[in-house]
This record gives C-alpha cells, structure tokens and sequence, in this order.
C-alpha cells in the first residue's frame, strides 16, 4: 500500500515537473518549439524546475526528521537558526557587493553560513557526550533570534537596493536559479535524504523517547547527531539555493502522515516528494499569476498550502498534533 | 546453591550513581536477578526505583561498581545484540505521533537482521490485541497502550523485562491483566520480569520482592520475609498491620 502511494507520489511530482515547464507567463506547446522557447524551456525553466524541486525536497524531508528527532510537531528546518545564519552571511554579501567566485558568490556564503550555524547550535546542544533535543531546539531558537537582530540591523544600515534584493533573496528567490548551482545543492540535498532514509529505523525508534530507542538497540545521541547532520546539510543547500521558502517544512510532513502514516521509512521519502511538488507549484503560480511581476515562492506555497491545512484538520482526525 | 543451574542473567556489583556530584541516588547496591524470576521491586517515591532500573538496563552508567547481563560486562555488548536480551519499559508512554500498533510491535524487528520466531501476529494474539493491529496508539485505553508495548518486547525476544511503574495510571482490572500476563509469560516462555511497582499489596503477589529505601536495599527475598510491618514502616514512613484473610492470604491493612 504505502509502495503504491510513493509511486503515485512520483508520478504526481514529474506531471508537475512537465506542466512547469511548458506553462507560465508564456505558454509554450512542446510539440512546436521554436528557438526562444527552446532557450526559455531549457536554460531558465528547467534549472528553475529541478532547483525548486531540490529544494522542496530538502525541506519536506528535513522537516520530517527534525520533528522526530526533537519530538516536537512544530519544528521546521528554519528553527535550528540555520537559514538565519545562510541569510545573514548572503545578506552581508549581497550588501558588501562581494562577488569573489560570480553567482556563485551569494549561495556559497549562505551555505557557510548555515553549516556554520549548525555546527554552533549542535555544540551548544551538546552535553554529557550526547545532543539533547530541547538543547538544540533552545539554542537553535536563541541564535535564530541573535542572527535575525543582527540581519535587521544590517538591513537598517544598507542602501535601498542592497535592502530590497536582500529581501527578496530572504524570501526565497527562484528567479535567480540557473545550472551552475545544481550539481553542488544536489549532492548535498540528496546525500542528506539518502542518509535520513538509512537510519529511518533508529528516526522511528528516537519518536519514541531515547530510553525506547536504547531498548531496542539503538544509541540514542549517535543516531540524533547523524539525523542532525542529514537535516544541516539539506537545509543548507536548500537555504543557499534559493532563500528561505516557509510551510513547506513544517507542514508537509504532517499532511503526508495523514495519509501516509508515521512510519519514518514511508514518511521521509514522501515527504521529500509532496515537498518538491508543492515548491514546483507554488512557483509555477509565483511566475505566472501577476506577469511579469514574480511572487516570493515562500508566500505562495504558504497561501496555497495553509487553508489545505486547516481544512484537514478540521476534516481529518489529527492524531499526530 | 541452585545457581550452577539457574546462573544469574543479570547481576549489579556494589554499584553506586548520582545524577549531580556529592549525592548518591544508588550506594553500593549489588544483586543479581536468575532465569525465570519475577521480582517486584517496591519503594516510596524517590527511593531509586527507576534508576535501578536503568542502570540494569544500561541506559544510565554506574559512577562506580559493575553490571554484567550473561556473565557478560553491559558495556561490551553492541547496541543490538544487548537489545535481544534485555528490554527496557519505561514509566511514561506518551507518543502522540499516529503509528499504528502493527507498526509499533514489529519495531521489536529492530535489533535484529534476520526476525526471531516469534512472529508480530503472535504477539498481538498473546496480548489481546490481534483485532486491534491496524488501530492507532493514541485511540486505546491505558491498559491497551501497555500490552501494545509488551507485544513489542515480546517481538523482541528478549529473555529480561525491566518494567517500570508499568501498573502506574491502570485501572485495578487492568493491573490485575498485565500482572497474569506476565507471570504467564514467565511461566510458558521462561522470561524473567523485573517491575517497579509502589501497591503494597499487589507486591505480595510477587515471588520475590526488592524493597527500597533511599537508594539501598532493604530486604529482598519472598514477601513474607521482606514485607514485615516493621520494614514497611522503615520504607514508607506508615503504619500498616499485616492481617491475614479468612482464606490465609496476606494482605495490609492501612492505618
């Protein structure tokens, strides 16, 4: 049953994939394509398809394991403060003008950042040889906090320009997606799930409390720092891909454990799946209701997927809240 | 003795804990638990009931003193392999995350590469609770939520239960279940119980009893030994009188 869910999973995702690219402000029939179409479908489209696939992926699944690991059903990947500290090094960037290695230069400085921030929030978590999870959760909040103040102050200080494309970037930018950056978000994205879907047992096992999970075999502290390193690497991609895109971490998990179940092996996958389809719609709509304006992606998948996340929760019986 | 035997499978020597420097929770304590025993280990709130517990179970590590599981120190053993042998429950169970109890009981698979005899299904029969497979945690009773994670310490085959408080928020009926299931399950499959349990009375259930006081053992041996009103008053801070009922069972009476 759950194989047939994740296979119609996937069909969904690459339906949504096709329809993005041949749809948008120009709709362009795949059956006669000229240059430009050629051009639009295969340098701006399709990187801007595969990044925001990558990316939502990254957050479904993050979000899946990180409310495990901290048994909490309101964590997303943003709480660890890792995308305040991948937008407070881009924003620096993107103020100071930097532009050491081109494109590149932005993403790069955000990754940093936010592997940066994860080694530090997961030090700070750290206690008697193991990592606590309301210790990470705290000093992921207290540093969030730190490095949000410490944006705005950056932010007040900058010129008008330096503040608007900030912003935008912040709030997730899909406009700026290009080939380059898929090689190096994709191994880090996908070495990020592949590792989450290995220990998807000890994931079952640590929802359960760590003294379960050490009864059943499992050393509780070494299995959440290896999830945590799954998640640092995901969210640090995703973060330096394309900005910070909200909702989808927090709230596709649970909308796939409606219909999915809880079991990590089943849920970590799909919710890398329903992730990446929703990122791929929500721009998709982003690119194409107001042209040739785009809306941050962020607040569309947010306006699309938060009333269907009410609904279910009136509809359905919320076991997992 | 009988110990050539019936070798003891779990064993502490002269361990001592504490959870902050300076105080002792556990001072020198040593014993050993044989095959097929079922001790009831009883104490006031706070004696050091639970963390006797998870000291046997390798969750916490002694400051000083051993533990050894099969002759064997607790520590050299990987993850899974001690996992086969011994199982840990602990007093609270508050999962909130939608498995269903078929998923729950067959995490007891976990430890294992190749799964025991002892099939899922099975299991859930033993409890009561093969109708019940496809329901979710969070919609059974208390009573229903402990067999389910007795199932899964069935599915995992270990020869050792350490149970904590598991009678703690039961009805008296459903104490009254578990406590036949256990000793069932001691008797057709030789498996060990230690539980932590603070009913007086439900203790004299027990073939043997461990009473606590302060992080030291008191008396351990059959109820009628340990359970003296002298000792209870010593353990409990309480005056009791140890009657007899008409049939000649014991039971204690509460000033």
């Amino acid at each position: 049953m759950p194989k047939i869910k994740i296979a119609l999973l996937i069909a969904l995702l690459f339906s949504v994939c096709i329809l993005a690219l041949f749809l948008g402000p120009r709709g362009i029939n795949p059956l006669d394509l000229s240059d430009i179409d050629r051009t639009i479908v295969f340098s701006i489209r399709l990187p801007r398809v595969l990044i925001s696939l990558l990316m939502g992926m990254a957050l479904g699944a993050s979000g899946a394991v990180l409310q495990g690991i901290l048994r909490n059903p309101l964590a997303d990947p943003y709480i660890l403060g890792i995308s305040s500290g991948a937008s407070l090094f881009a924003a620096f960037g993107i103020i100071m003008g930097f532009s050491f290695i081109g494109t590149f230069t932005i993403p790069a400085l955000a990754f940093t950042g936010a592997i940066l921030t994860g080694v530090i929030v997961g030090i700070i978590g750290r206690k008697k040889g193991g990592i606590w999870p309301e210790r990470l959760l705290l000093a992921g909040v207290g540093l969030s906090f730190l490095f949000s103040a410490l944006l705005m102050l950056m932010l007040s200080l900058s010129s008008d320009e330096g503040l608007r494309r900030s912003v935008l970037w912040i709030f997730g930018d899909l406009s700026l997606s290009e080939w380059s950056r898929i090689p190096y978000g994709s191994v880090f994205i996908l070495a990020g799930l592949l590792l989450a879907m290995t220990r998807a047992k000890a994931l079952n096992a640590l929802i359960l409390g760590d003294e379960l999970a050490h009864s059943l075999g499992f050393s509780p502290h070494t299995e959440r720092l290896v999830l945590f390193v799954s998640v640092g690497l995901m969210t640090a991609a995703s973060v330096s891909l394309g900005g910070m895109i909200g909702f989808i971490g927090l709230l596709v998990p649970h909308i796939i454990r409606f219909f999915m179940g809880a079991d990590s092996k089943v849920l970590i996958p799909a919710a890398a799946l329903g992730g990446g389809v929703l990122l791929c719609v929500a721009d998709l709509i982003s690119r194409s209701v107001l042209p040739p304006m785009e809306l941050p992606a962020g607040i569309v998948t947010a306006i699309i997927g938060s009333p269907y996340f009410l609904y279910l929760l009136r509809r359905k019986n919320v076991l997992s809240i | 003795m009988s110990s050539a035997y019936n070798p003891a499978i779990l064993e502490l020597g002269n361990v001592s804990f504490s959870y902050t420097q300076g105080s002792h929770v556990i001072k020198d304590l040593s014993f050993s638990v044989s095959s097929g025993a079922f001790i009831g280990l009883l104490g006031a709130n706070g004696s050091g009931k639970s963390t006797i517990l998870k000291l046997s179970s390798g969750i916490l590590k002694p400051a000083s003193g051993t533990v050894t599981l099969w002759a064997k120190n607790m520590y050299s053993f990987k993850h899974k392999d001690r996992a086969k042998l011994i199982c840990y429950l602990p007093q609270t169970l508050d999962i909130t995350v939608p498995f269903r109890i078929q998923e729950l009981v067959s995490m007891g698979l976990y430890p294992y590469d190749v799964p025991p005899a002892m099939a899922v299904d099975e299991a859930l029969e033993l409890v009561g609770l093969r109708d019940k497979a496809q329901a979710y945690l969070v919609d059974l009773s208390g009573g229903e939520r402990r067999r389910v994670f007795i199932a899964m310490t069935l599915v995992q085959g270990a020869g050792l239960l350490l149970l904590d408080e598991p009678l703690a928020n039961l009805d008296i009926k459903f104490q009254f279940e578990l406590i036949s299931l256990l000793k069932h399950l001691q008797e057709e499959r030789n498996i060990s119980v230690v539980m932590a349990l603070h009913d007086i009375n439900m203790a004299l259930k027990f073939e043997k009893i461990m009473l606590i006081k302060n992080g030291s053992i008191l008396g351990f041996g059959s109820p009628e030994e340990v359970l003296t009103e002298s000792e209870i008053r010593n353990a409990f801070d309480i005056t009791v009188t140890i009657r007899q009922h008409p049939e000649g069972k014991a039971y204690v009476y509460y000033e």
